[in-house]
């Protein structure tokens, strides 16, 4: 069977868009998928340093579109998960290097030797982000609780649509405690201004920078409440569509002591 | 007493701000869209005012304009109570 291309988008930058992919990535390799995720960020290539795979960098994927080497010598194989594979952006190049051509090539010789294609697109709605679409069969558009990141979601959301994708969205860095204060936006409020289908909904979390310190991923952390949200998002994705969407919660300090005294957290 | 009657102002103005961000989202998508601004809505709800005035009698201040989202579209939504029906 041919595997399936997923492009993470946002439009806005900063929203964690690379974190998303690397996670989302991880979890579905987890699943016992055999994954590659891309950065498709010519020339401000991040994937592999939040991967922790910096240093394993021989070619990229400027490299593979333009004939200098195969797909099988770019993809560096992640150690710590299994059938997991990055291939990198080129930091050199001009982003502008890659045609949409050329990225379309590439893209089904990927479908053949993978489950999962993960696409991790730059900000703007550019040329990069025209490449990081071209050959997407789901995206997943990333956005977080604020005026500008919703708004720049939207309009992500119009082009998707106008190449006949209809993307799901994730709304990341969701702080319920404030959220409970009125003083940030729900996912409801989200969804019910861009009206779209969710692919999930991550909460703040300490763990996204202490991993990305370390160049861990976030999925094999088991406190983190990112990545276990990361991983359900992964979970249905892969076709557990029944998976309910977790609504992070806050919960009080004397809550947490009652529930513990009843054994209603685990 | 008077940080204390400034904190709890400011700190009023933080809470339900998410409020104000949801309905400047909503008017801002709008906005982006039809590639209009705040002054053309207000002559457009100036001009509604005018004529349906012509027939009844309306409450100015009960006037509300929002956002209404679907699928596929979004729509401008003028609501205003009548008071009372003009004698021609």
């Amino acid at each position: 069977m041919e595997g399936k291309i997923i492009v993470i988008t946002s439009g806005k930058g900063g929203v964690g868009k690379t974190t998303a992919t690397s996670s989302i990535g991880a979890a579905l390799a987890m699943q016992g998928k055999r994954v590659a995720v891309i950065d498709m960020d010519i020339g401000l290539r991040n994937l592999d340093v939040i991967m922790g795979l910096e240093n394993r960098i021989v070619f990229n994927i400027v490299d593979v579109v333009n004939n200098r080497c195969k797909i099988s010598q770019a993809a560096i194989k992640d150690r710590r998960i299994d059938n997991l594979f990055l291939i990198p952006a080129s930091q050199s190049d001009n982003k502008d290097v890659l045609t949409t051509k050329g990225v379309q090539r590439v893209a089904k010789e990927l479908k053949k030797e993978f489950d999962y294609i993960i696409m991790d697109s730059p900000a703007g709605i550019e040329r990069g982000f025209e490449n990081s679409v071209v050959s997407a069969d789901e995206a997943i558009v990333v956005c977080t609780p604020d005026v500008s990141a919703v708004r720049d979601a939207d309009r992500v959301i119009g082009l998707l649509y106008s190449k006949s994708i209809k993307p799901k969205l994730l709304v990341n860095r969701i702080e319920p405690a404030r959220v409970a204060r009125g003083e940030m936006l729900s996912h409801e409020d989200v969804l019910e201004v861009l009206s779209i289908e969710l692919a999930g909904l991550v909460p703040m979390d300490e763990y996204v920078l202490t991993s990305s310190n370390m160049g861990l991923p976030l999925v094999l952390q088991k406190e983190s409440k990112a990545g276990q949200a990361f991983i359900r998002i992964a979970k249905r994705l892969n076709g557990e569509t029944d998976l309910p969407i977790e609504v992070p919660t806050h919960k009080t300090r004397m809550w947490n002591t009652i529930s513990k005294k009843f054994g209603f957290t685990k | 007493m008077l940080s204390k009657l400034l904190k709890r102002f400011t700190s009023q103005n933080k809470k339900n701000s998410k409020n104000d961000a949801k309905r400047r989202l909503q008017f801002a998508l709008v906005y982006d869209k039809l590639e209009i601004n705040d002054s053309t809505l207000k002559d457009l709800q100036n001009d509604i005012i005018q004529v349906i005035s012509r027939y009844f009698e309306i409450d100015r201040d009960a006037l509300s304009l929002e956002i209404q989202r679907d699928d596929d579209a979004s729509a401008l939504v003028f609501n205003t109570p009548i008071l009372n029906m003009k004698r021609k």
